[in-house]
């Protein structure tokens, strides 16, 4: 196997939905851009460049409300999943392991091996900071992706505003409107939702070679194990 | 599980800061240049063009105002006087040209407010035009204006 492909099917994972990810950023542009258009017409305005679309706010809080949902429940799942099992779930650790475990299981002071990260080996806020780097910078992206869409969309909810004889609001105002939560809110339900199923659906249901799921022939009560 | 999706950022506290912090930049950036700031340029031009029809107005020049005006809102001008608009719109009491106090722009819209009198624009291929003139805030409901479009 030559080295590319050999790369290439070690990275298969992050590259696929990678480009999965581009591939609908772009879909979402143009047609966003397209019914961006049709409500210009619609009032009587011109229609805009693609490139002035997506450095609109329309564009940008579209993108980040989604965002931000998405971030949200990865850090809350990371999160959550340290202390709250689930019987008989994957997605759940063993029943007799809520916490955050000892140096040992997790391999760092002492424990550490020969090819852990190298602030695995320290103590203080080093070895802090990586063994929680992941929540942080996953908490990190949801915080400034819910600002972002704070930002934008106040911007595009004085566009309307504007466009309806109608004053428009201050940032801190904009957060107090249902426009606001309405968009924050219906991200939340569904992400929340597609974790509550993964937890529940993954307790009697089997996909064969998946991670996510347990061992097709593990049984329904048994925890924290993957296929 | 789900929580061990493909982000490599856990192995990396000094890569993953890093990348935190562009992602962070580039969100931010996005967000103040969707919000419109460093829209000064944008703001003088819709204020120039307010002024400019309450100046024509003012003038007797109804030819001007009415190039200022969008074209909706020359129509609906024109249909409600039964009128040309460069006659209709020297009777509508738009008051006179006074300090602009506040501009707000946003996306393809603006407001320009003056001491008696708040303007309404949208963005033409012309540049900015004049959708409503002659606006009396209503707390939040929509201004009441003299001249607008449909």
């Amino acid at each position: 196997m030559s080295g590319a492909r050999r790369v290439l099917r070690e990275h298969a994972l992050g590259v696929v939905f990678g480009v999965l990810f581009v591939l609908a950023l772009v879909g979402q542009g143009l047609a966003g851009h397209a019914d961006f258009n049709q409500q210009q017409v619609t009032d009587g305005l011109l229609p805009v460049s693609l490139g002035r679309y997506l450095t609109s706010a329309d564009f940008a809080v579209d993108v980040a409300e989604n965002w931000q949902s998405e971030y949200l429940q990865f850090s809350l799942y990371i999160l959550a999943t340290v202390w709250l099992l689930q019987k008989g779930s994957p997605e759940s650790k063993p029943l007799d392991q809520p916490g955050t475990e000892s140096d040992k299981d997790q391999l760092v002071g002492a424990f550490a091996r020969d090819d852990s990260p190298a602030w695995a080996r320290t103590t203080g806020w080093r070895l802090h900071l990586l063994s929680n780097s992941l929540g942080l910078v996953m908490g990190g992206i949801f915080a400034l992706s819910w600002l972002a869409q704070s930002i934008a969309g106040v911007a595009a909810f004085n566009e309307r505003q504007l466009s309806h004889r109608q004053p428009p609001v201050s940032w801190a105002a904009y957060l107090t409107e249902p426009d606001f939560w309405n968009r924050t809110l219906q991200n939340w339900q569904s992400e929340l939702l597609a974790v509550f199923s993964m937890v529940i659906l993954s307790v009697y249901l089997r996909q064969r070679g998946s991670p996510e799921s347990k061992p097709v022939g593990a049984s329904h009560t048994s925890t924290g194990i993957e296929g | 599980m789900i929580s061990s999706a493909p982000h490599d950022v856990c192995d990396l506290p000094d890569r993953g800061t890093t990348d935190s912090v562009r992602i962070a930049v580039v969100l931010v950036l996005v967000g103040l240049l969707a919000a419109g700031c460093g829209d000064g340029g944008r703001r003088d031009a819709a204020s120039a063009t307010a002024t400019r029809l309450l100046t024509a107005v003012r003038d007797g020049d109804g030819a001007t105002a009415c190039r200022l005006l969008a074209p909706g809102t020359v129509s609906a001008l024109e249909r409600s006087a039964d009128a040309p608009c460069a006659a209709a719109i020297l009777d509508q009491d738009l008051p006179a040209p006074d300090a602009v106090r506040h501009v707000d722009v946003y996306g393809q819209w603006a407001r320009v407010v003056h001491a008696g009198d708040t303007e309404f624009l949208a963005v033409f291929p012309g540049g900015w035009r004049v959708v409503a003139a002659g606006c009396q805030s209503r707390g939040e409901r929509p201004y009441q204006c003299a001249v607008e479009g449909d």
